[in-house]
């Protein structure tokens, strides 16, 4: 295919003869030299190296019209543009012949500007690493429509047929641009290829800089709509990490600390005159014209929309200006300005869950004849991102750490979807496991870079499946249940998944009967229940005299299944029938407003807690989903309480237990707290009870029951297996 | 024939159990390798605690320019110090 280049110049003698010379060494058929009055040499360094000139008056001189005008002069099948101040490297035009035959509908290609030795390490780094941007693994890579439409004139190759369907736009600036939109929505393709690189400078003063950054943005408006946001705390923000950036850049690139300093100072010059001036370049059309004409480096102070470039105007490179023809449809409604928006995450937070679903989950390993009944398991727990109280956590850790102690090889991963414990690093998640939960000796990873695989991988929560589901090298899966998570969301895409969860096939180890036969009758799950245990070290009746006017309630405001409201709706008439009595809120940091008068604890230790469980009259815990542990260790200290009728403490207390149970109405709730205050029998019977339910309700036992269900997956397999 | 055809079932039989027992030894010695593998990382993970707090990674650290030479130089300053230390010590022998 025969090749030609255009070169725009003006006041280009700098690097026009070097530039020139390796179009030559490259082998271009035909070079095309526009000039729009040079007052330089550059028509002469033209005219010696047998390059075509055509000169033309500076006003005439606008970015698309001029390259269009270069192509239709030129007859090349493919035609390169190149800026006066871009030298192509060896190899650069094998790079574009390569690139246009990657795709059969491949209509132009760019490649990377890398930095001259003078180049400032600012601009080196942002040409540096914007363009490694384009090629993950540093080959050329096919673009197509919804793919990046940046292309740059300053080093591109189009292939004739593609311009002349195309050809650019009549704008001021960012022709190339607009070309590489139109270009893909027409169904054309491009190429970034890393071989086709030129040597660029950019090697303005820092005043220079800005005027040109306040041009680029203000053609940005006027040819893309595109408003460049600004505001203080993100711009001192950008400049921070722009200048760390830099200062990492140069330390990698051996320059020395005298240097480093300068040019720190200049770097944040550069970056902080650079937000600001984008910011006003594409707010211009709201400046008076001589303040824009001030601003501007190529003196244009016209509206958007007139085309009025002084005679005679600076403009580096060869850029004057245009206009875009905004034509006659002022009667139409307006769209107001875009705001572009940056890639602010590397992926989508359920990049993982959309894998899942399209691929399934990832296949089990054969099962192993005996392996359920094996002694010593390999156990994976994947967890979410945790705080101290998590009181899931606690279950999590206290069952795990007991499997631990029993020989198990157990391994903690943590499945972080939207980046929450980002700066949190394992050792210090590890050591944070071991200080608000259980003891736990095994390692604690972040992410899956180093699965090994295992003989279970254990789910703990619905953020955890669709990763667990992905994991590799696995006997089998299980899901231990904490709650039904989806009743935590309203209709919304965090309430979709985790119905989700329980759809995919995983043993499910339910911390409840009820919760078990939920997930068996609604999703069709195969699950087992285990009950949650009581630390007896810790919640029991304490050597402190029982009051018998305290009433203690768990208003966890912030957890809407807690229902708090209607718990304070029924200390309200609790309130007006015993006024006498005192109520205590704990749970919360803030106190709540309440129509009634009560003490505030905010939140309390486990020990603290078990004080005020041995001290208290009467307590009050709600849970409109799963049962919770409090009222057990209520219960534990020796505390009658009170909870909800209907859900899920039937399954573990029955009927008639050792908890007061309560619909969910403040009037019956009310009736219940205060059958246990004034009946002192009742509520005597009632901790006796509840202290003897509750000693077999041991962590051991909950970790046997736990055990169970992940040796029930395991056998599960086994048989499947044996079945096929 | 009825006796020869016992003898392979048996000696199938027989080599099946083998094969199973094999399958658990080398399940037993891969949970072994896991525990050991394991304790390793949460040893290594344990040690790095602070560093891991402070957001350090040494290696990253170290790569930096003039961090070796430092290294080197404290290095030498401590080998000096002892050297003194000791010459101090066998003067005082002497007295």
């Amino acid at each position: 295919m025969s090749v030609s280049a255009v070169v725009p110049v003006k006041d280009g003698e700098r690097y026009l003869e070097e530039l020139l010379d390796a179009l030559a060494r490259e082998g271009v058929d035909e070079t095309l030299v526009i000039d729009s009055g040079s007052r330089d040499r550059s028509r002469e360094i033209a005219r010696s190296t047998g390059a075509t000139l055509l000169e033309i008056a500076p006003e005439e001189f606008a970015h698309g019209r001029i390259r269009n005008l270069g192509a239709e002069r030129v007859s090349g099948e493919l035609i390169c543009f190149l800026t006066q101040d871009a030298t192509p490297c060896p190899g650069w035009l094998a790079a574009y012949r390569e690139a246009l035959t990657l795709d059969e509908r491949v209509g132009a290609a760019y490649g990377p500007h890398l930095p001259r030795p003078d180049t400032s390490p600012m601009i080196a780094r942002e040409l540096t690493e914007f363009f490694a941007g384009f090629t993950p693994d540093g080959g050329p890579v096919v673009q197509r429509r919804g793919d990046p439409s940046f292309l740059s004139n300053v080093n591109a190759c189009y292939a004739r047929a593609c311009w002349e369907e195309i050809r650019f736009r009549d704008v001021a600036y960012s022709e190339d641009q607009a070309f590489g939109a139109d270009m893909l929505d027409a169904g054309w393709t491009k190429v970034y290829h890393p071989g086709a690189a030129v040597l660029h400078a950019h090697d303005y003063g820092t005043v220079e800089f800005m005027r040109r950054y306040f041009d680029e943005y203000r053609g940005l408006r006027e040819s893309t709509g595109h408003l460049e946001p600004f505001g203080v705390r993100s711009s001192i923000g950008h400049v921070r990490a722009s200048v760390a950036a830099d200062r990492r850049w140069m330390s990698d690139q051996g320059i020395n600390r005298a240097q480093r300093a300068r040019w720190t100072a200049r770097a944040a010059v550069h970056h902080g005159g650079r937000r600001v001036f984008s910011a006003l370049g594409s707010r211009a059309d709201r400046m008076p014209a001589p303040a824009r004409r001030k601003l501007s480096l190529e003196r244009r102070g016209g509206a958007p929309g007139t085309s009025e470039a002084p005679p005679g105007s600076e403009s580096p490179n060869g850029r004057a200006t245009s206009s875009p023809d905004l034509g006659q449809a002022t009667h139409l409604p307006q769209i107001p300005p875009s705001e572009h928006v940056n890639q602010l995450l590397e992926r989508d937070d359920y990049e993982v869950v959309a894998r899942i679903w399209r691929e399934g989950p990832t296949p089990l390993l054969d099962p192993v004849p005996g392996m359920a009944k094996r002694e010593r398991l390999r156990l994976a727990l994947v967890i979410p991102p945790f705080t101290r109280g998590s009181g899931g956590h606690n279950t999590l850790f206290q069952i795990f750490s007991r499997l631990e102690r029993r020989g198990h090889a157990c391994s903690v991963w943590l499945a972080d979807y939207q980046g929450s414990a980002r700066d949190v690093w394992p050792a210090v998640l590890r050591h944070d496991i071991n200080e608000f939960f259980a003891r736990f000796d095994g390692p604690v990873y972040k992410g899956f870079d180093a699965w090994q695989g295992a003989d279970v991988a254990i789910a703990t929560g619905w953020q955890t499946v669709h990763a667990t589901l992905g994991l590799d090298h696995c006997r089998a899966r299980a899901y231990i249940v904490n709650d039904h998570e989806p009743e935590f969301y309203a209709a919304s895409t965090e309430h979709v998944l985790a119905e989700d969860t329980y759809r995919h096939g995983m043993h499910c180890i339910a911390a409840s009967p009820w919760l078990r036969d939920l997930l068996i009758e609604r999703y069709g799950a195969s699950a087992d229940a285990f009950q949650l245990g009581v630390d007896g070290d810790t919640y029991r009746p304490l050597p402190v005299e029982r009051r018998s006017d305290t009433v203690i309630y768990y208003a966890r405001h912030a957890t809407p299944r807690r229902a708090v409201p209607i718990g304070l709706m029924a200390l309200a008439e609790l309130h007006r029938r015993l006024p006498q009595v005192r109520i205590v809120l704990f749970g919360t940091d803030k106190p709540l407003h309440a129509a009634f008068p009560y003490e505030h604890l905010g939140v309390l230790s486990t020990a603290q807690l078990a004080r005020l469980y041995s001290e208290a009259t009467a307590g009050l815990c709600i849970s409109l989903t799963n049962f919770s542990l409090m009222p057990k260790e209520m219960l534990a200290c020796g505390l009658p309480c009170v909870e909800l009728a209907g859900v899920s403490a039937e399954s573990i207390f029955g009927e008639d237990g050792p908890l007061d149970l309560a619909p969910l109405d403040p009037h019956a709730i009310a009736d219940a707290l205060e059958r246990l205050i004034v009946d002192r029998e009742r509520s005597e019977h009632r901790s006796r009870d509840g202290i003897e339910f509750v000693a077999t309700h041991t962590w051991d036992h909950a970790t046997d029951e736990v055990e169970a269900g992940l040796r029930h997956a395991l056998r599960s397999r086994e048989s499947k297996a044996a079945t096929i | 024939m009825g006796a020869a055809e016992t003898s392979t079932e048996q000696q199938l039989k027989t080599e099946i159990e083998r094969l199973h027992e094999r399958v658990q030894e080398l399940e037993s010695e891969l949970v072994d390798v896991q525990a050991r593998a394991n304790a390793a990382v949460a040893d290594w993970q344990e040690r790095a605690y602070w560093l891991d707090r402070l957001h350090i990674d040494l290696n990253a650290l170290m790569r930096r320019p003039g961090a070796n030479q430092l290294r080197l130089a404290l290095k030498a300053v401590r080998a000096a110090y002892w050297q003194l230390k000791l010459i101090k010590r066998r003067l005082l022998r002497q007295q």
